[in-house]
């Protein structure tokens, strides 16, 4: 088998004719500009290889001759479903190297507006995985969700999607008064409809057809393979950056972190819809205790960085987020930043997770992995 | 298309005939106005809002354009939703060649118009889609909002509606605008303005000086006042795991190459001391033993750095530092394995940029997830590994010229930044 | 002497019409013969038009639909700008559609790509001119009316199985395969229901199928024999849905997997004649439900003498329009809240459930008309 695309590996033998099927980078289901190349025999998928660079935008590159503050407004691009959260990434690599503090009503801004992040990015992995397996509705039904987080977003950072908010030492502005209020309605509602959403698809038995044992990463893969987040947890690795690993106020909080054991895709879903819940319950927590008045942001200081290199690592939706910064001189501009995204290692093993499955179980395993592929290019 | 096209060649020339064609523009443009069926496409943050559009809330449904088709031979509307990447490129030129005429183009986002936030600095950017197809509409934003969307549509709908058989449709040219910097064009437009406004002003003011010479402007601008907070000092977080000074002590009795990264002469319980929080020590190694470093890491018992968080590099003059991020997600310590290349000085100056520079050996058969981070590095710095198993160009065209993150990396169609 | 089948009210009208009107004409081209070839091109011409007017003019008004249940079902208006409240959408759809460019991609067969999509319509067609639409209303009233509805629901596979083979992409090929599989896998049980239908009518006419169902609601089939009947008529409602390559079991062309399955390289009017012939499949096998179950255009009786006498005064083309605009409602329906299962579920459901049950239904059946009667 010499005459083999590149990429492919396996050597077999077999009586029967394969072919090759290329999905991508326009296709309804590869979440963006993803290449897939599939080595198929009939329906079923003998191997296949993951093609990136459709979207690489240079954005490490073109950092080194940006100042640290334009690199925020550059983070939100990469990880755009939950870009508050990338945000915060670089903002706490700064922040150790600026060595400056972060005042409490400023933390509670961060872990708000993340966990608010991370819901609309499950909404939308929710809306995506049912919208993958052929319910379109279902694609309808999370993005409505979504729209209030949007609403609150909007209203705090003047901005729906690229929100470029927090700054070293805390954000950019306060929070308006009408916050608190918002996200407590908010919470109340998704209080409601999470019921019904858990009954459209967490107990359909074409859902339960489709997505049980299938996909399967066993819990070596998924630690050897660099998976993080959910896909991990639901691998049965209990491994979570803000509790192993507590950054912001994490620490603070009453949450458990969801865990479960068969590492398919149905385990995928249920990891996520739990996170949901979490995050509803760390939001509680921070409206009750949220404070009142205080400062909102440490005493402002110029952006600069002694020379040394810096580390970040945050939990977004998706998974761990890293922000490798490296200051060869003392400046406002980086010698060199390097991300570390999630959803890249999770593309990686998406060729063992598929071997041997059909097509269609490429979708809802690709769907379950909720990659965003600006974050894998960057 | 097609029939509709001969009618102007054949009814004009009747009495009356005009008002017939007339009709028919009126009826076909109605519909091809109405009824725009849009590509499934997007790369990145834009399609998530065209998206959007198509949801509850917004619903493109009540123009008639919420049949997204995902074959492009049944599309009539491109919205080139995201960042065109010059890698993506043949494939969007591809794909609006696919559509059947008469179809139309919406450049969403300030990506698609000029680059937007990659426009300096940036190889990888097509600055702007008008350089590859014919485009009709830009929405401006980024990501423009659902209802810019909207204005989009409701926009080329009006150019549909002014359409007629007399001259019909017909596949634009793409203008080659790729390097056109439009900050520097705009503001030595802006600058030549401000100087004929003042040549204008200059005698008004001369002449205003000599009539109130003792005038003063009673001007003053407004500050405000900023507060000042006091910082809260937090109580640094207990690391888990091995303490850093305790693993290095253990690396480095086993190996005789391992030493600390620091920049300054401190001893090494100080180095620690001042790590950020959350940041573990950078230990050099050797690069003849940075294979055997990660091997006893991994299988170690006391150390088990079983997860590999990152690989990447940084370029120097000299040499390449490989940076080998592991942690261990059972005892919960991280370790940055740091190894400098040294840059293969002996090739020739001129082919040094186009050419391999640094080898070591690859980790990939230790840590699977190391296989693509280190076609990542071979892609953007050109450091050879040896023993991968697949290293191609991951995220570049297999013919890209040149290893963007290295330092002295030149390409013809990046511009660099006015500052 | 050649005498032409039709019979219906406009059939006997035109037969004694034209020897009317011939007697205005030269005695030479006054003959038995002549007149009835010609009642017979003239009732044919009438049927033809009819059929293509139920057919093609219910397809704008099924895809409006369509458009408005799935926006409504979704939290959405739907089309909202053409007409009150978007009511001619599809018509600007269709215009558009037949003004596209058509061509046909490199290395594709042209004869069997454009040949396809009308080999998909011939079927939907044909079954349509076999349903009663009233009680003098059909087109061809033929004593072997389910074994030709089954013999021509096969045409269907063909095109599709053609126009995905010869668009020269694997995606199409892909699409054909599975659906020429379920197609033929689902349309055994979609026979094995009709058997039963005719097993207990004890006739393949369809007029005497409806007619068997006369009297109240309750003598309709999928009441009259008691849960036997519900049972077939859900396993109707599934073998056809899958027959048709609708939602949730239109894996043929899932657009998340294969993008547009056996169309995706169709453009233009080929393309608007496959969606044509979803929609025409749609009202063709409600009709053939409609009949089967529900009493065709027999009204709803309550077997009140008071408010029967006023359902009887409605039309019957009515009632079966609305029993057929119910059927469609619920396919809509199904269509937009169940999610798509995979190919080889699919298979297995056909021939490890479906296919079992249908068999122990006609041997129920069986046993329910040699006990009960």
């Amino acid at each position: 088998m010499s005459s083999l695309p590149p990429g492919f590996r396996i050597e077999r033998d077999t009586n029967t004719e394969e072919f090759f099927i290329n999905m991508g980078p326009q296709h309804p289901s590869t979440h963006g500009a993803l290449r897939l190349a599939l080595r198929m025999d009939g329906e079923t998928i003998v191997e296949l290889v993951p093609h990136f660079g459709y979207i690489h935008r240079g954005m490490e590159k073109q950092a080194e001759s940006m100042s640290y503050l334009q690199y925020i407004a550059l983070s939100d691009r990469q990880d755009y479903l939950t870009a508050i959260q990338n945000n915060l990434g670089v903002v706490i690599a700064l922040e150790k190297g600026m060595g400056i503090g972060v005042p409490e009503k400023a933390e509670y801004i961060r872990v708000m507006l993340s966990e608010l992040g991370r819901i609309a990015s499950h909404m939308v992995f929710f809306a995506c995985f049912g919208g993958d397996l052929g319910g379109q509705t279902c694609l309808l039904y999370g993005f409505k969700e979504r729209e209030m987080v949007h609403d609150i977003l909007e209203e705090v950072t003047g901005s729906r999607l690229t929100t470029n908010f927090f700054r070293p030492g805390g954000s950019r502005y306060d929070v308006p008064d009408t916050f608190i209020p918002r996200v407590k309605a908010f919470l109340d509602h998704m209080e409601d409809t999470m019921k019904d959403y858990e009954r459209f698809l967490s107990k359909n038995i074409v859902v339960l057809e489709r997505s049980r044992g299938i996909g399967v990463l066993s819990k070596e893969d998924a630690i050897a393979y660099g998976c993080s987040g959910p896909v991990l947890r639901a691998s049965g690795v209990n491994f979570d950056v803000r509790r192993n690993n507590p950054y912001s106020i994490y620490d603070q909080f009453d949450f458990e972190v969801p865990v479960t054991y068969n590492g398919d895709c149905y385990d995928r879903y249920t990891v996520r819809i739990a996170e949901i819940h979490e995050s509803m319950k760390i939001l509680r927590q921070c409206v009750e205790e949220f404070p009142k008045d205080g400062p909102w942001r440490a005493k402002e200081k110029p952006v600069r960085l002694p020379v040394g290199r810096y580390y970040s690592e945050i939990e977004t939706a998706k998974g761990l987020y890293a922000t490798y910064v490296v200051a060869a001189t003392t400046g406002d501009k980086p010698y060199r930043i390097h991300t570390r995204g999630p959803s890249f290692p999770h593309i990686a093993a998406l060729n063992k997770m598929v071997q041997g499955y059909k097509i269609s179980d490429l979708v809802t395993i690709l769907a379950t992995l909720d990659p965003v592929i600006p974050e894998i290019d960057r | 298309m097609g029939i509709v096209n001969f009618a102007p060649k054949i009814l004009d020339p009747i009495p009356g005939g005009k008002y017939v064609v007339n009709a028919i523009d009126y009826v076909v443009n109605w519909a091809r106005a109405n009824s725009i069926w849009p590509l499934t496409y997007g790369t990145s943050c834009c399609a998530i809002e065209m998206m959007s559009s198509s949801m509850a809330r917004y619903d493109i449904a009540r123009f008639g354009s919420e049949v997204f088709r995902a074959s492009p031979r049944q599309a009539d509307l491109f919205i080139l939703a995201g960042t065109i990447t010059r890698r993506m490129a043949p494939a969007i030129q591809m794909l609006w060649e696919q559509i059947p005429g008469p179809k139309y183009a919406i450049a969403m986002g300030a990506c698609t118009i000029s680059g937007g936030p990659f426009i300096y600095d940036n190889y990888a950017v097509v600055r702007g889609a008008q350089n590859i197809i014919p485009i009709d509409v830009f929405v401006p934003g980024c990501p423009p909002r659902p209802e810019a969307l909207f204005h989009g549509l409701l926009t080329l709908r009006d150019k549909i509606l002014h359409e007629t058989c007399r001259d019909p449709w017909h596949e634009g040219e793409p203008k080659d605008v790729s390097t056109m910097d439009r900050y520097r064009e705009a503001a030595n437009t802006w600058a030549a303005l401000e100087r004929m406004k003042d040549e204008e002003m200059a005698e008004a003011r001369a002449k205003f000086k000599e009539e109130n010479p003792d005038y003063k402007s009673s001007f003053k601008p407004v500050r405000v006042k900023k507060e000042e907070f006091p910082e809260i000092p937090r109580a640094a977080k207990a690391p888990v795991g091995m303490k850093q000074v305790e693993i290095f002590k253990k690396l480095q009795s086993k190996f005789d190459t391992v030493t600390y990264h620091t920049h300054s002469e401190d001893p090494l319980e100080e180095v620690v001391a001042n790590l950020p929080a959350d940041m573990p020590l950078e230990v050099m190694v050797g690069r003849e033993q940075y294979l055997p470093v990660v091997e006893f890491l991994k299988n170690d018992p006391d150390f088990k750095m079983d997860y590999l968080i990152d690989v990447t590099a940084i370029d120097y003059d000299d040499h390449f530092d490989l940076v080998t991020q592991l942690r261990s997600i059972e005892l919960g310590h991280k370790i940055f394995l740091c190894v400098q290349i040294k840059k293969d000085f002996s090739i020739d100056e001129s082919e040094r940029p186009t050419s391999l520079l640094g080898k070591i050996e690859s980790i990939s058969h230790l840590y699977p997830a190391a296989e693509f981070k280190e076609r990542e590095v071979y892609d953007m710095f050109g450091i050879d590994f040896i023993g991968h198993p697949d290293l191609r160009r991951i995220f570049l065209d297999k013919d890209f010229v040149g290893f963007p993150l290295r330092k002295d990396f030149t390409h013809p169609e990046m511009i660099r930044r006015p500052v | 002497m050649f005498v032409p089948s039709v019979t219906n009210p406009i059939g006997d009208f035109v037969r004694e019409l034209v020897p009317q009107v011939a007697a205005f004409l030269p005695a030479s081209l006054q003959s038995d013969t002549l007149n009835s070839v010609v009642a017979f091109l003239i009732n044919a011409l009438i049927c033809v038009v009819a059929v293509c007017l139920v057919n093609i003019g219910s397809a704008p008004i099924l895809i409006y639909m369509e458009r408005k249940v799935c926006a409504h079902v979704q939290c959405r208006l739907g089309p909202m700008r053409l007409g009150w409240h978007g009511t001619i959408q599809t018509v600007a759809d269709v215009l558009k559609m037949l003004f596209k460019e058509v061509y046909a991609p490199s290395g594709a067969d042209k004869l069997m790509f454009y040949l396809a999509p009308l080999i998909v319509l011939i079927g939907p067609f044909i079954v349509c001119a076999l349903i009663p639409f009233g009680r003098n209303l059909v087109v061809a009233d033929v004593s072997m009316g389910i074994p030709l509805i089954i013999a021509v629901n096969g045409f269907g596979v063909l095109g599709i199985l053609l126009g995905g083979w010869s668009s020269n992409n694997k995606y199409s090929l892909l699409g054909a395969l599975r659906s020429g599989a379920q197609m033929i896998s689902y349309e055994i049980s979609f026979a094995m229901i009709l058997l039963f239908v005719v097993m207990i009518s004890g006739s393949t006419n369809l007029m005497s199928i409806t007619m068997g169902q006369e009297g109240t609601i309750f003598d309709w089939w999928v009441f009259k024999i008691p849960v036997l009947g519900l049972i077939a008529f859900v396993l109707f409602f599934i073998s056809s849905t899958a027959e048709m390559n609708r939602a949730p079991f239109d894996i043929a062309e899932a657009e998340q997997e294969l993008t547009g399955g056996y169309h995706t390289e169709y453009n233009g009017t080929p393309f608007a004649m496959f969606y044509l012939a979803e929609y025409i499949a749609l009202v063709t096998n409600s009709a053939l439900a409609t009949t089967c179950f529900l009493g065709g255009f027999l009204p709803p009786c309550i077997g009140v003498a008071f408010i029967d006498n006023y359902l009887n005064m409605v039309p019957g083309v009515i009632w079966f329009f609305a029993k057929v605009y119910f059927m469609i409602w619920c396919y809509m329906m199904v269509r937009w809240t169940f999610v798509r299962p995979r190919v080889d579920q699919l298979m297995d459901f056909e021939w490890k459930f479906l296919l079992p049950v249908n068999l122990l239904l006609l041997v129920a059946g069986a046993a329910y008309i040699a006990l009960v009667g």
